[in-house]
């Protein structure tokens, strides 16, 4: 080996090595202590930890029904988020379509993702407070009095108002990747369409959805994950009450870790996560996949 | 002063500054001042860090000049304050840290997290500051003091005295009685103003439910330690103890409507606000509510208080429960414990100890400190003179093991109890089996 090929050999070893080093010590081994930890029984304090087998598991499949409910929560988040997609698309369309003010209105509507989470669910907070709350007074204004309810301590309402809270965040980050993806269709094929005589449904079918197909894609693992992770709003808003009607599932595994000092239990809840997150990935990617396959066999 | 803040927290200043009142000898006085000069070098350099969830007391820190005054002492020794905002981020700072060996040098502790922290405590039983305090004793863990209470609280119910008047109510003295003035004021008052509460209490954060549901046990039974006998009973919800009892007359309360129209939709806060504005009559909490609501600017003027009562008539005892609080420990972590163990001593010690409790507005545990109360306090042992004090443990190893196996929260259970549809004997059944159940896991039975 000449001297160039040595030292290019040594550049690309180091290339290599610092990222999977760095890979292994904050990524590999701390998912590793993860699994580790939940197949024992600690307090987080302690020095002494028993090994407890797969007990941690079974006891929240089977023993916890807070476990479930707060699962439950979580879906509910992605239910409404994933019902509020065909209506952010819309949005993007239309703000697309250039009119005296459209500026303005797509930064009001980008507003709310970049505030603080914190600040905007303190905000909502008050916002739906039963005595000298904004929304209450809003609907007495406008003789709507017969609507007001217990928004924050109703458990039949409460996840509902708090997906409202989240769907008015993220609302404004969508539309914008929606827009991104939009602008990169193509405008001859869209120009060919009018041509064609297609109409507006037409076009947003057959050309504007599959050309955006990795926006989707993305948005749908964004609103997957955001909502099986799902903690400021509801952990500011209402921590997860009234008795636990809004828990959800990251708020229960910081209660099990630290209120509850059953860091075992906590890691067991962590690693259910991430799997659950890789299944539902894998499950919307074998999905997108057979509607890829079954267009392009229909071309 | 050097301050390391954790979280920023934009909360109360300390309350008015009052005469030190020195009721014991000075004898002892001059030994705990010289306990707190003793021990290690006195020119050492080095940084201890206190860590302290107690915003107020951290800016009293700050005010009075805890540095600088024990460096009259260790001129070379610098005191770095970790404040956090609020006590769950600073445990939960803490379990982190203890497993790393990062423990500040001292930190502040409550009776029941020294059980956890145990093998991380220095032995404070032989220092100057634990004979010299009235409590220190009663919140051993398995024989050691490792912790030193720099305060004694209890609860009151502090209560507008105008609008008692206006009402026509007086202050109870029984729990019937108590229940009764709500509904009477609820009465009156909520038929002119739909936002008004009897109580004001923001039960959003379930913890404002703790006079209630972690008190009233103890205060039922007169047992300070009642937690702790629970561990040793299968069903301890059943009918006819004193948790079933007390937790029945709380829902019973609870379901009256004098918590006003939403208790579960507002914050402590809110209700602090809603309080001050008079769309409340009553509110519970300790001593720390009135530095806080000095602190935010409202005038505590015609503002009285009384003990609650959880008795059920004159003739039964009056039990108030009351507890140590802010324990003050020495960590293993600590790289220079001598220097730490005489920070101890001088807390406690004349040269800081008097301002220090005189800033705050609970009670002093130090016998040669004596503290006159706030004149707003000074009501309730006026009013209720013959109370029987029942000093508080929040549960030791046993009940923090139960706990974590069966979830059981009593505060959440006071939040829970303000749901609508709530089930009290199907709860306390539940209750039942989850404890039976852990019991025989954690082999307690």
């Amino acid at each position: 080996m000449n001297r160039f090929n040595k030292k290019r050999f040594c550049f690309l070893s180091l290339s290599l090595i610092i990222p999977v080093i760095l890979l292994c010590v904050f990524v590999v081994y701390p998912f590793w202590e993860l699994i580790y930890m939940s197949f024992l029984e600690w307090d987080g304090v302690a020095s002494d930890r028993t090994f407890i087998g797969i007990n941690n598991y079974l006891q929240l499949f089977f023993k916890s029904p807070d476990f479930w409910q707060a699962f439950k929560n979580n879906l509910t988040y992605l239910f409404i988020h994933g019902l509020m997609m065909p209506v952010e698309l819309l949005l993007a369309i239309l703000l697309s379509s250039k009119f005296k003010g459209s500026g303005l209105v797509k930064a009001i509507i980008f507003l709310p993702f970049i505030m603080n989470g914190v600040g905007i669910s303190y905000s909502f907070s008050y916002f739906f407070s039963p005595i000298e709350g904004g929304f209450n007074y809003i609907l007495t204004k406008m003789g709507l009095e017969h609507f007001i309810q217990s928004w924050l301590s109703d458990p039949k309402i409460v996840n509902y108002v708090l997906s409202m809270v989240s769907i008015w965040r993220y609302m404004g980050f969508h539309v914008v990747l929606f827009m991104a993806g939009l602008a990169s269709v193509q405008k001859d094929m869209m120009e060919a369409a009018i041509v064609d005589g297609a109409n507006v449904w037409q076009r947003l079918r057959y050309i504007q959805i599959p050309s955006i197909r990795t926006v989707i894609d993305f948005m749908l693992f964004d609103v997957i994950n955001g909502s099986l992770q799902m903690f400021d709003i509801p952990y500011i808003m209402t921590a997860g009450g009234p008795n636990g009607a809004s828990n959800t599932f990251t708020i229960y595994t910081i209660d099990t870790a630290f209120k509850f000092n059953n860091f075992g239990m906590a890691s067991s809840m962590a690693v259910i996560m991430i799997f659950m997150i890789v299944c539902v990935q894998l499950v919307q990617k074998y999905i997108t996949g057979q509607v890829r396959r079954k267009e392009s066999s229909n071309d | 002063m050097r301050k390391n803040k954790w979280v920023l927290a934009s909360m109360v200043l300390a309350a008015g500054l009052a005469l030190v009142g020195c009721g014991e000898s000075t004898g002892s006085k001059e030994k705990t001042t010289a306990a707190a000069g003793e021990g290690s070098d006195k020119n050492i350099s080095c940084t201890l860090t206190l860590a302290t969830w107690d915003v107020t007391a951290a800016r009293t820190f700050d005010e009075l000049d805890l540095e600088g005054r024990f460096q009259e002492l260790y001129p070379n020794v610098e005191i770095d304050i970790e404040e956090f905002s609020a006590e769950p981020e600073y445990f939960n700072s803490m379990k982190i840290r203890s497993s790393a060996s990062e423990l500040p040098d001292l930190m502040f502790h409550k009776s029941d997290s020294m059980y956890q922290y145990e093998e991380y405590l220095t032995d404070l039983t032989d220092t100057e500051a634990n004979k010299n305090n009235q409590i220190a004793a009663e919140y051993m863990v398995n024989g050691r003091v490792l912790g030193v209470p720099d305060r004694k609280t209890n609860d009151y119910v502090f209560y507008w005295v105008d609008m008692f008047e206006e009402a026509g109510v007086e202050v109870p003295d029984t729990w019937g009685e108590f229940v009764e003035v709500s509904e009477k004021l609820q009465a009156y008052f909520g038929a002119k103003d739909p936002d008004y509460s009897a109580i004001s209490m923001g039960a959003k954060e379930s913890w404002t439910t703790y006079p209630f549901m972690e008190y009233g046990p103890a205060a039922e039974s007169g047992n300070g330690y009642y937690w702790d006998s629970m561990t040793e009973e299968d069903k301890p919800f059943a009918e006819g103890t004193a948790i079933h009892t007390v937790y029945g007359k709380v829902y019973d309360l609870f379901g009256k409507g004098v918590f006003g129209k939403d208790p579960l939709g507002i914050t402590s806060d809110q209700s602090k606000e809603l309080f001050a504005k008079r769309k409340g009559t009553m509110t519970l909490s300790s001593p720390m509510f009135l530095s806080d609501y000095k602190a935010d600017g409202y005038d505590p003027s015609g503002i009285e208080t009384f003990y609650l009562p959880f008795r059920d008539d004159d003739s039964s005892e009056f039990n108030l429960v009351t507890q140590g609080d802010c324990f003050l420990s020495v960590t293993e972590h600590s790289e220079n414990p001598e220097v730490a163990k005489a920070f101890l001593e001088f807390y406690f010690s004349e040269a800081w100890y008097p301002d220090y409790i005189n800033h705050i507005s609970s009670d002093s545990t130090m016998m040669p400190f004596h503290k006159e109360l706030d004149e707003v306090l000074m009501t309730a042992p006026e009013l209720q003179p013959d109370v029987v004090y029942v000093t508080y443990g929040a549960g030791k190893s046993d009940f923090i093991n139960m706990v974590s196996e069966t979830k059981f929260d009593c505060k959440e259970l006071g939040a829970e109890m303000l749901t609508e549809g709530f089930d009290f004997n199907r709860r306390m059944e539940e209750l039942n089996q989850s404890w039976t159940d852990a019991r025989k896991k954690l082999n307690l039975q």
